[in-house]
């Protein structure tokens, strides 16, 4: 008897079951996870994909015709593509600085201020509680440039009747600035969840070494806090396009002159407002292609630079 | 014991199976009808009552009511028709009823050729709009007509007539200047509803412009008519700067406030406006102005009721339904409570509504306006949205000042015609 079959033979007997069976037993334990990620996932991908590929508007009865790459034609040459393309660029790069930026030094300050920084967390959180559709409810009747509170600041400043609102370049900063007012407090709650695995003992080593508040935040907070920093800028970029869908549609339906619409909200109105099935998912592909390749790209420039060990 | 048992076993079979039964006898008998609609407030009540009321005249049919926001009520019928969930009958926007009868299972309301009788308590012009061939696929039913809406107290401490409500555009745009240099408010608005469409298509058919081809596929209000129109409009906000721009909501809502001159909209806000004015200021209500002398021609605007119900016994039962709301007494409840214009001909026949009039002459307007009221344009089955984006652009672009009407209006209808061609070839 060599070793390998002693050990064996100390090993308490296994209940070997039907060998046709055994394979079975992973997908098991798996399927609780699978079966709704196969369903509400995977599934409605592969079938939003045919759908771009055929006329449909989802009436009972009426068949699919199958128009192959048309309905991608028919989406690029829409008169909204090309805004709604420019401005999902404008909602990400703004995103960066205001959304993925913006929030990090307020983490590291409300980080500093240890328990004292609880109420101002709890200040900075309390917009993610609320839902968009008040909060873009309440700005609008605010922003009414006849009857509305910062109407009657402008007025008062000598600019009766302004509406932010009316104007392409004032409605996507009235958006954007919404949208990262939003977000911000998140986001500090995620960088706050990061800076606390950061172990302090390394803060005040580098103290009796002699560096600043500055150096210690260059060289040693921020590439420790890099795969947070990369999971919001991720998250934060994909989120932007679909969270500035509820003030589009509230308050200005992509206008005025298609100066807030965006790829989220071109789809929409092709696939919910017209019931053009086949163009909705085919600007649905093609948003998800866009989202990939974003996704992608950050993967290979950025991830280079996170540091996950500390 | 056994015998008992077996007679208890059969008692609670037999009593399972009358359970089991009875929805089938009572489904043999009753028709349950479901209509989408998107009133709300008193008008909603309103619409319960008369739907109540047919359901008292009528054992055996009860109606559910649906209500849905009206931005997102065609959709919402679309939707619901796809998931196949029952809609009977749903009101459709009036320039939607095209695509409606194209794209979905719309059933004529005259497929028995008896109903023709009784629609013809309908003026023709309201029939027309949902006129396919023969065919009948909507009844008139809340479509509103464009008035102006006036703040007399505004009006007064401006120094105008509050007797006497400006007729013509050029009355309009003097009134609404002074008020806004004598009482610093704003002077007027103009409703421009989903995509800017409707208010274009008034401007437009006012002045003597056509705005869509009969088919829908071609725009053409780039005709000089046309242009004199959209550069009036603009002109109240980048000339003359009595117009604020803003979205219908927030006009509304400044106006019952109290704090604009003059409102054009439609006759289907009278009782909300009549409502927010109460102890606060003097409200007005005159007919829609004209361009000078140019006869006075406004698009209804609204939604008409469409039948959706599969063959049998609940088409039998909205067609019945329909026959109630076409009665001249349950059409002039329906407008007395609501400020939709009574679609009956001769309305005033009905005493109930002649002593309405008399007590309440601010409904007189929309009633005297009726017969200048002619039928929503009507878009091509497919590519409206797009297109109406394209009109909501263009009428941005005017009040934005980026050029004169002259200018922005001939691109505009190309580019609209464009996507009019591309998606919905021949």
């Amino acid at each position: 008897m060599d070793g390998t079959t002693a050990v064996a033979a100390a090993r308490p007997p296994v209940r070997a079951g039907r060998p046709r069976f055994r394979g079975l037993v992973p997908w098991l334990y798996l399927a609780p996870l699978l079966a709704p990620l196969i369903l509400f996932v995977y599934w409605p991908l592969l079938h939003t994909a045919w759908l771009s590929l055929v006329r449909w508007n989802l009436q009972p009865g009426q068949a699919t015709e199958f128009v192959g790459l048309a309905n991608y034609a028919g989406v690029l040459e829409s008169s909204l593509f090309a805004d709604a393309s420019w401005n999902s660029m404008i909602y990400v790069l703004a995103a960066i600085p205001l959304k993925v930026l913006l929030p990090l030094p307020v983490a590291v300050f409300l980080w500093s201020l240890g328990r004292a920084g609880g109420t101002y967390r709890t200040i900075l959180f309390l917009p993610t509680l609320i839902s968009f559709v008040i909060v873009a409810v309440v700005v609008g009747w605010m922003l009414n440039p006849i009857a509305g509170h910062v109407t009657a600041l402008l007025s008062w400043l000598g600019m009766g009747f302004a509406n932010p609102l009316a104007t392409p370049d004032g409605a996507i900063i009235t958006i954007i600035v919404l949208s990262a007012w939003k977000v911000f407090g998140f986001n500090v709650l995620l960088y706050l969840a990061g800076l606390a695995s950061i172990r302090r003992d390394l803060i005040e080593a580098m103290r009796l070494d002699g560096a600043s508040d500055w150096v210690i935040l260059r060289r040693l907070i921020w590439p420790l806090l890099s795969p947070t920093t990369f999971f919001v800028l991720i998250a934060t970029v994909i989120f932007s396009l679909q969270q500035v869908f509820t003030p589009i549609d509230i308050l200005t339906e992509g206008g005025p002159e298609n100066g807030t619409t965006n790829f989220f909200y071109m789809v929409y109105q092709l696939a919910f407002r017209t019931f053009d099935i086949g163009r909705g998912a085919a600007g649905t592909v093609l948003l998800f292609l866009l989202l990939l390749v974003i996704t992608l790209l950050k993967l290979r420039v950025l991830e280079k630079r996170v540091h996950y060990q500390q | 014991m056994t015998r008992t048992a077996s007679i208890a076993r059969r008692t609670l079979l037999g009593t399972g199976a009358a359970l089991l039964a009875a929805p089938a006898l009572r489904a043999q008998t009753a028709v349950e009808l479901v209509v989408y609609h998107y009133q709300t407030g008193g008008a909603a009540r309103v619409f319960r009552q008369i739907l109540d009321r047919f359901q008292a005249e009528t054992p055996g049919i009860t109606v559910r009511d649906i209500f849905k926001q009206s931005e997102q009520i065609t959709a919402e019928v679309q939707a619901a028709i796809a998931a196949r969930r029952p809609v009977d009958a749903a009101q459709v926007i009036g320039k939607n009823i095209l695509f409606f009868t194209t794209n979905l299972p719309a059933a004529p309301i005259n497929g028995d050729r008896a109903a023709n009788e009784w629609l013809a308590r309908y003026l023709p012009h309201f029939l027309d709009l949902g006129r396919v061939g023969d065919d009948v696929f909507a009844l008139p039913h809340s479509y509103g007509t464009p008035q102006i809406y006036m703040n007399l107290d505004l009006f007064q401490q401006a120094g105008l007539d509050t007797d006497r409500a400006p007729a013509t555009w050029d009355e309009v745009i003097a009134a609404a200047i002074r008020i806004r240099e004598r009482t610093n408010r704003a002077g007027v608005a103009h409703l421009h509803a989903a995509n800017k469409d409707y208010g274009t298509m008034l401007w437009v058919m006012n002045n003597g412009a056509e705005y869509l081809s009969k088919d829908g596929m071609r725009a053409l209000f780039d005709d000089a008519r046309g242009i004199e129109a959209l550069q009036t409009w603009a002109d109240l906000a980048v000339r003359h700067r009595v117009m604020p721009i803003a979205t219908d909501q927030q006009w509304t809502a400044a106006f019952r406030a109290g704090q604009m001159g003059m409102y054009m909209t439609s006759s289907a806000g009278l009782r909300a406006s009549v409502q927010a004015a109460e102890g606060r200021y003097r409200l007005g209500v005159a007919k829609y102005p004209t361009f000078g002398d140019r006869p006075r021609r406004v698009p209804a605007s609204g939604a008409a009721m469409m039948m959706f119900a599969p063959a049998g016994a609940r088409r039998v039962a909205t067609v019945r339904m329909f026959e109630y709301l076409s009665r001249r007494e349950v059409a002039n409840l329906w407008s007395r409570e609501t400020g939709y214009m009574p679609l009956s001909r001769d309305p005033l026949a009905d005493p109930a509504m002649a002593d309405y009039v008399e007590q309440f002459p601010l409904v007189r307007s929309s009633i005297e306006q009726m017969p200048d009221t002619v039928g929503t344009a009507v878009w091509a089955p497919n590519g409206a949205i797009e297109a109406q984006i394209e009109v909501s652009n263009l009428v941005s672009a005017l009040w934005a000042g980026r050029g004169p009407a002259a200018e922005l209006v001939p691109p505009a209808v190309q580019r609209v015609n464009a996507i009019l061609a591309r998606l919905n070839p021949a």
